[in-house]
C-alpha cells in the first residue's frame, strides 16, 4: 500500500545526503562535506551525534542569498580549502542537498577544476548527488557507497582471493560483529563502510578532529580485483547496488543478503562464507546456533503473544520482520516511508506462510502507522526511536533498534546480528512481551473472571429486585 | 586553568588562528576578543558570513524560524514546505515543552510536510502544498496553519503567501507564509527576523479581548527549554502577574492574536525576539524590558524591575515576599555548591543569549566564565544596544526586508508617559539591553561563531571544567575529558530558570563533575598519570 496523502505526518524517512553521511564516516582519514545551506550539515551533525554519542563533523560549503543566484563554486572551492588546511584529510566526500541540486550545481566539474587548480593529488574528492527531494536516507545510504567504488576501485588485471563486503545500515557493534565472522573463516576482506571504529572510537584522551579507523583507500581501489562481493541489501535496487556495479565492471561474483538478524538470515550467511572460503563452519558458530534454536524453542510460547509493528529503513524492516516471523511473533504491520516498489512484494513473500493478516505500506508517514496500530492491536512495536510519540500516548512498547536512537543510549553498542545478536535481540523482544503479561495479568485476570461473575451477579439481583417490585 | 594573563592569552589566539590560509584567518581573528578593562570599547566582528569548510556551529533560516520561534507555539499546525528533511530534522529537536490548555490543542509531538518530491521542484509544489492545506484542516482542525519555505521552495518560485491567503479565506482560519528558505542571512538569526515580521504583521492583533487584569504582561523570547518558561509562569503568577501570551516558549497563536492588550513585554532572549518587541512599542506603545530569569541574582533584578515599572507599593511589597520565601528554600544549598565549586572555569558557547545569562548562573556557585561566544548573536548583543547606529547593513542583511510599522491609531496606547520612561530608564534597561560584554571578567575570550578547530584549541590551551554548547560539540568535549552540559538541550534536565531552576542547575553540574567516572579515565597501566582524581578529577 502506498500513501495517497498530500500530508506527511511525522515522517517515516530522513532525506538522501544523511545516509551519505553515514557511509562517508565509515572512510579511513575522511571528511565531508556538504554543498549547499549550512543548516543541512548542522541538522545532520545533531541528528548523528545523538545517535552514536559521538562528534559528528560534516562542513559546508555554507551557500548564502548571493550562491543561489550566482552559483555557489566559490564557497565550495574556499571550502574544500579550508577542510584540507584544518584537517588533512586523505578523502573528502562532497555530497550534494535540495539547494546545489535546484540550482544546478556540477559537483564533478567543480571537484576536477579544484584538483587541477591546487596541489592536492593525494586527495580523493568522492562526489555525490544527493538531493533532499531525490529519495531517503535509504537510497543515499546505498548510492554512495556505489559511488565510492564506482569513483575508486580499479582492476590490475590480476584476481585477489579476498572477499568485498557492502555493509547495510548497521551499527558499530554489528559491523565488528561481521568482521570477527569473517575472521572466523580466515577470509580476507574489504568491508565498507567501516564505521566499527569511526563512530565508536575508544576514550583514549588523544582526541584526534577524525577518529581513526574506517575501510582504507587502498583496499577500496583494489576491490576490482576482488573475488566475491556481498551486499547486506536485498530491497537496494540495482542501480544503487554496489555488489551489481562490481559485477557488471569486474565480472566479480555477487551475493546479495539480507541483514543477518535471524536464523534464516544468518544461515545464509554462513552457509555462503563456508563455500567461498572452502573452510567447515567454526564449532562457536555452530553451538551459537544450537543456542539460538535453544532460545527459539523456549520461548515460543511468549512469542506467539507477539502482534508487532515493524518500522524505519526498509533494509532493516526486512530483517526484523524475518525474526518476527521466524518465532511467531506476527509482524502485522511493516512500514517504511520510503517510497520502494519491491518493499511490498519482498516482505509479501516473507510473510506468505503468516496466519495473520499482514499490512505492508511503503511511502508512509507515523501518523498512518498509529492509526493501524491502534486498529490491528499492537501490543509491540519494533524500530527506530521516531516511533516513541507513539509509545508515549498509546502506551504500546517500542523496541528501538536501527537509525536512529536519539531518547536512549547504546545504539552505537547494539549488536542484534548473526546468531549471537539474534539470540539477544530476540530475549529482548520476548522480555517486552512478558513484562507485558506480568504487568497485566492480575488485572487481566480480574477483569475476566472476577469482575464478570461480579457483573452478573449484580445483574441477577437486579432481576431479582424487578420481579420483587411487581 | 592555565594562561590566565592577557599576555598568555593572546599567545593562546595565535595558536588558534595560525591553523587556517590567511584569508580565512583574517576573516576569524576579527570575531575573536579578550576582554580588556580598561578599554571602554570592545569591537567584534558579527552576523557576517560563515567561512564555508570549517564546520561551523550555525544553523539555517529555516531552522531559527520553523525550529526556534514558531516550533513551540502549541496550536499550530506547522507545515513545513519542501523536500522531507527538513521537516524531520525540525521535528521534536528542542526540548521546548508545552502544556495544552484546557480544551486547547497541542501539536507539540507533531511536524508536518509536503515531502515534495522530483517532480515538484521541476514542475511546482504549489498544488501538493494546497491538497497538504485541506488535509491538514480536515484531520486536525487547527486555528492556525504556519507554512514555513525550506531552501527550493523560493527557487522554483512557488507562491506560498498567495496560498496562504487564498486558505485564510476558504477555511477561516489563520494560515500564514515564512519565506524563511535555508540559504537567506548568515545564520538562524535570519530566520528569526522572518518570523518576527510576519507574526507582527499577521498574527498580533487580529483579535480584542477585554481583559480583566491588574498587570497584564507578554513573556517574549523564551521558550520554555525543559520546562524554563513553567517556573517563570510559577513565579509570576505567584506574584499576581497575568501572562497574556509568550512569544512563544509554552505559548500560543491564540493569545499572540490579542497580545497588544498586554501593559509591558518581557524580554529573554533579546537576538530572536527584539523585532517585535521594537514594533510593538511603536505600533500600540508597549515599551519592553530586558529580563533575565536564568539565575536567581538576575531573576530577583528583573521582578524588581517590573513592580518599579507598575509603581504600585503593594505589587513591591508582594515581589518582596516572594523572592524572600523562594530564597529562604535554596539560598543554603546555593552557597554550599559555590564553596564546592570555587576556583571552576567554564567555556559557554551558546545562542543569542545564552551564553550571556549563563554566566551569572555560574558565578553564583563560583564558577569563573572564561570564554563565552555566540553562534549568531549580532554586534549589540556583544557590545550592547548603543552600538546598532554604527553597524553596517550588509546585502545579507538586506535580503531580509525590514517590516515598517506605523502606529495603529485605533490600538495605540501609550502605557507611560515620556518623562516616566525616562527616569525608569536611569533605573532598568527599558527598551535596553547592555550586551554580554560589559559584565564580563578583565582577561576572558569573547568568541563569535565557534567552529569545531577553534573549541579543541581553546580547550587544550584553557583547560576549563565545564563545558557548555549543544549537542555537536558535547561528544568532542567529552572525548577529551572535559565535563559538558548542553545548554540548548540540558541534556534532558532542567527546568533551570528562576529560583528552583537555579538550584536544580548546580545539582546537576555536581553531578556531572563529581561523578567517578572522571577518576578512572586514566588507565592505571600508563606512565606518568596523576591516579587520584581531584574534585571533578577531569584532567
Amino acid at each position: 500500500m502506498g500513501n495517497l496523502k498530500r500530508l506527511d505526518v511525522n515522517p517515516c524517512k530522513m532525506c538522501m545526503p544523511i545516509g551519505a553521511a553515514i557511509a562517508f564516516k565509515g572512510i579511513e582519514e575522511s571528511m565531508l562535506l556538504m554543498h549547499g545551506s549550512q543548516g543541512c550539515s548542522t541538522y545532520m551533525r545533531r541528528h548523528m551525534s545523538t545517535h552514536y554519542e559521538e562528534p559528528i563533523d560534516i562542513a559546508s560549503s555554507s551557500i548564502d542569498e548571493q550562491g543561489t543566484v550566482y552559483g555557489g563554486e566559490k564557497n565550495l572551492r574556499q571550502g574544500l580549502k579550508n577542510l584540507i588546511k584544518l584537517y588533512s584529510p586523505k578523502v573528502i566526500g562532497v555530497v550534494t542537498t535540495c539547494l546545489a541540486e535546484t540550482i544546478g550545481e556540477d559537483i564533478n566539474r567543480i571537484a576536477a577544476d579544484f584538483k587541477k587548480a591546487n596541489d592536492v593529488e593525494d586527495i580523493s574528492i568522492i562526489t555525490v548527488p544527493t538531493p533532499g527531494y531525490g529519495g531517503s536516507q535509504f537510497e543515499g545510504y546505498y548510492l554512495t557507497l556505489r559511488k565510492i567504488v564506482e569513483q575508486l576501485a580499479e582492476s590490475s588485471g590480476a584476481k585477489s582471493s579476498k572477499l568485498n563486503v557492502a555493509a547495510a545500515n548497521l551499527s558499530p557493534a554489528e559491523v565488528r560483529e561481521i568482521k570477527r565472522i569473517l575472521d572466523l573463516f580466515e577470509l580476507e576482506y574489504t568491508i565498507l563502510p567501516d564505521i566499527s571504529k569511526t563512530l565508536a572510537a575508544p576514550f583514549t584522551k588523544d582526541y584526534s578532529k577524525i577518529p581513526p579507523g574506517g575501510t582504507k583507500i587502498s583496499e577500496i581501489k583494489k576491490m576490482g580485483d576482488a573475488a566475491f562481493t556481498i551486499e547486506f541489501g536485498t530491497l537496494v535496487d540495482s542501480s544503487l547496488s554496489t555488489a551489481v556495479y562490481l559485477k557488471d565492471k569486474f565480472g566479480i561474483p555477487a551475493y546479495r543478503l539480507p541483514i543477518p538478524i535471524g536464523l534464516k538470515n544468518t544461515d545464509q550467511l554462513i552457509n555462503i562464507l563456508a563455500e567461498i572460503s572452502g573452510k567447515k563452519i567454526p564449532l562457536s558458530l555452530k553451538e551459537a546456533r544450537g543456542r539460538l534454536i535453544d532460545t527459539m524453542i523456549d520461548s515460543h510460547k511468549y512469542n506467539s503473544e507477539g502482534r508487532a509493528a515493524v518500522f524505519g529503513d526498509p533494509e532493516m524492516i526486512y530483517a526484523v520482520s524475518s525474526i518476527c516471523q521466524e518465532n511467531g511473533i506476527s509482524p502485522v504491520i511493516m512500514a517504511t516511508g520510503t517510497d520502494l516498489d519491491i518493499f511490498q512484494r519482498k516482505l509479501e513473500e516473507l510473510t506468505a506462510d503468516s496466519r495473520d493478516q499482514n499490512l505492508i505500506f511503503s511511502d508512509t508517514d507515523f501518523e498512518e502507522i498509529r492509526n493501524y496500530v491502534n486498529e490491528y492491536n499492537i501490543n509491540i512495536m519494533i524500530g527506530n526511536s521516531d516511533g516513541a510519540f507513539i509509545e508515549e500516548k498509546d502506551g504500546i512498547p517500542l523496541i528501538r533498534v536501527g537509525f536512529p536512537i536519539h531518547d536512549r543510549v547504546g545504539a552505537s553498542r547494539q549488536q542484534n546480528i548473526g546468531y549471537q545478536g539474534s539470540n539477544n535481540f530476540l530475549d529482548q523482544i520476548t522480555n517486552q512481551i512478558l513484562a507485558l503479561k506480568h504487568d497485566n495479568y492480575r488485572e487481566d485476570l480480574y477483569k475476566e473472571f472476577y469482575q464478570a461473575n461480579k457483573g452478573a451477579a449484580a445483574a441477577k439481583d437486579a432481576a431479582e429486585l424487578k420481579v420483587g417490585e411487581e | 586553568m592555565k594562561n590566565n594573563n592577557n599576555a598568555g592569552i593572546e599567545d593562546v589566539l595565535d595558536d588558534v588562528l595560525q591553523s587556517y590560509p590567511a584569508k580565512s584567518m583574517k576573516n576569524r581573528k576579527e570575531h575573536i576578543l579578550v576582554k580588556d578593562k580598561k578599554k571602554d570599547k570592545h569591537k567584534i566582528k558579527a552576523n557576517t558570513r560563515t567561512i564555508p569548510g570549517i564546520i561551523t556551529n550555525r544553523g539555517c533560516a529555516y531552522a531559527g524560524c520553523r525550529g526556534v520561534v514558531l516550533g513551540p507555539l502549541k496550536d499550530v499546525v506547522q507545515l513545513v514546505h519542501g523536500p522531507i528533511g527538513c521537516s524531520y530534522y525540525a521535528w521534536g529537536m528542542r526540548r521546548h515543552q508545552g502544556v495544552a490548555a484546557e480544551g486547547g490543542k497541542n501539536f507539540i509531538n507533531y511536524t508536518f510536510s509536503t515531502d515534495m518530491q522530483d517532480s515538484d521542484v521541476v514542475f511546482g509544489g504549489e498544488r501538493k502544498l494546497k491538497e497538504a492545506i485541506k488535509e491538514a484542516v480536515e484531520i486536525f482542525n487547527p486555528s492556525t496553519i504556519m507554512i514555513t519555505a525550506t531552501c527550493p521552495v523560493g527557487l522554483i518560485g512557488d507562491d506560498i503567501n498567495n496560498i496562504a491567503k487564498k486558505a485564510e479565506e476558504e477555511y477561516g482560519i489563520t494560515v500564514m507564509a515564512f519565506n524563511c528558505e535555508g540559504y537567506k542571512g548568515v545564520s538562524q538569526s535570519a530566520g528569526h527576523h522572518i518570523a518576527n515580521n510576519e507574526i507582527m504583521a499577521n498574527l498580533v492583533g487580529i483579535e480584542d479581548k477585554e481583559l480583566d487584569h491588574k498587570y497584564p504582561i507578554n513573556l517574549m523570547g523564551e521558550y520554555n527549554i525543559g520546562g524554563d518558561a513553567f517556573e517563570i509562569e510559577r513565579i509570576l503568577e505567584k506574584i499576581g502577574y497575568d501572562i497574556v501570551a509568550s512569544f512563544s516558549g509554552n505559548g500560543t497563536a491564540d493569545q499572540i492574536k490579542y497580545s497588544h492588550e498586554a501593559d509591558l513585554n518581557l524580554v529573554q532572549c533579546h537576538r530572536s525576539i527584539n523585532y517585535i518587541a521594537e514594533m510593538f512599542e511603536e505600533k500600540y506603545g508597549i515599551p519592553w524590558l530586558k529580563v533575565n530569569f536564568l539565575g536567581v541574582d538576575a531573576t530577583i533584578k528583573a521582578l524588581r524591575n517590573m513592580a518599579e515599572y507598575f509603581g504600585d507599593p503593594e505589587l513591591k511589597e508582594r515581589t518582596e515576599k516572594v523572592i524572600a520565601e523562594e530564597l529562604a528554600q535554596i539560598e543554603g544549598p546555593l552557597n554550599r555548591y559555590q564553596e564546592l565549586f570555587e576556583g571552576k572555569t567554564a567555556f559557554l558557547f551558546v545562542g543569542g543569549s545564552r551564553a550571556h545569562h549563563y554566566q551569572n548562573v555560574f558565578k553564583r556557585i563560583g564558577i569563573e566564565t572564561v570564554v563565552a561566544g555566540y553562534e549568531f548573536g549580532h554586534r549589540d548583543d556583544y557590545e550592547g544596544r548603543e552600538v546598532i547606529p554604527d553597524i553596517e547593513m550588509t546585502a545579507d542583511d538586506r535580503n531580509i526586508p525590514e517590516l515598517e510599522v506605523t502606529k495603529d491609531d485605533k490600538k495605540y496606547n501609550m502605557r507611560i508617559s515620556k518623562a516616566k520612561k525616562e527616569e525608569l530608564q536611569q533605573k532598568m534597561p527599558l527598551d535596553y539591553y547592555e550586551g554580554m560584554i560589559k559584565e564580563m571578567e578583565d582577561g576572558s575570550i569573547v568568541i563569535d561563531d565557534l567552529n569545531h578547530h577553534e573549541h579543541i584549541k581553546l580547550t587544550e590551551a584553557l583547560e576549563p571544567d565545564i563545558f557548555c554548547s549543544g549537542i555537536k560539540d558535547k561528544y568532542t568535549s567529552h572525548k577529551m575529558g572535559i565535563f559538558s552540559k548542553q545548554l540548548h538541550s540540558y541534556d534532558y534536565s532542567g527546568p533551570y530558570a528562576g529560583f528552583k531552576g537555579h538550584l536544580q542547575f548546580a545539582e546537576d553540574i555536581a553531578a556531572g563533575i563529581l561523578n567517578p567516572s572522571w577518576s578512572y579515565i586514566n588507565p592505571p597501566w600508563k606512565d606518568n598519570v596523576e591516579l587520584a582524581g581531584t574534585i571533578g578529577g577531569v584532567r
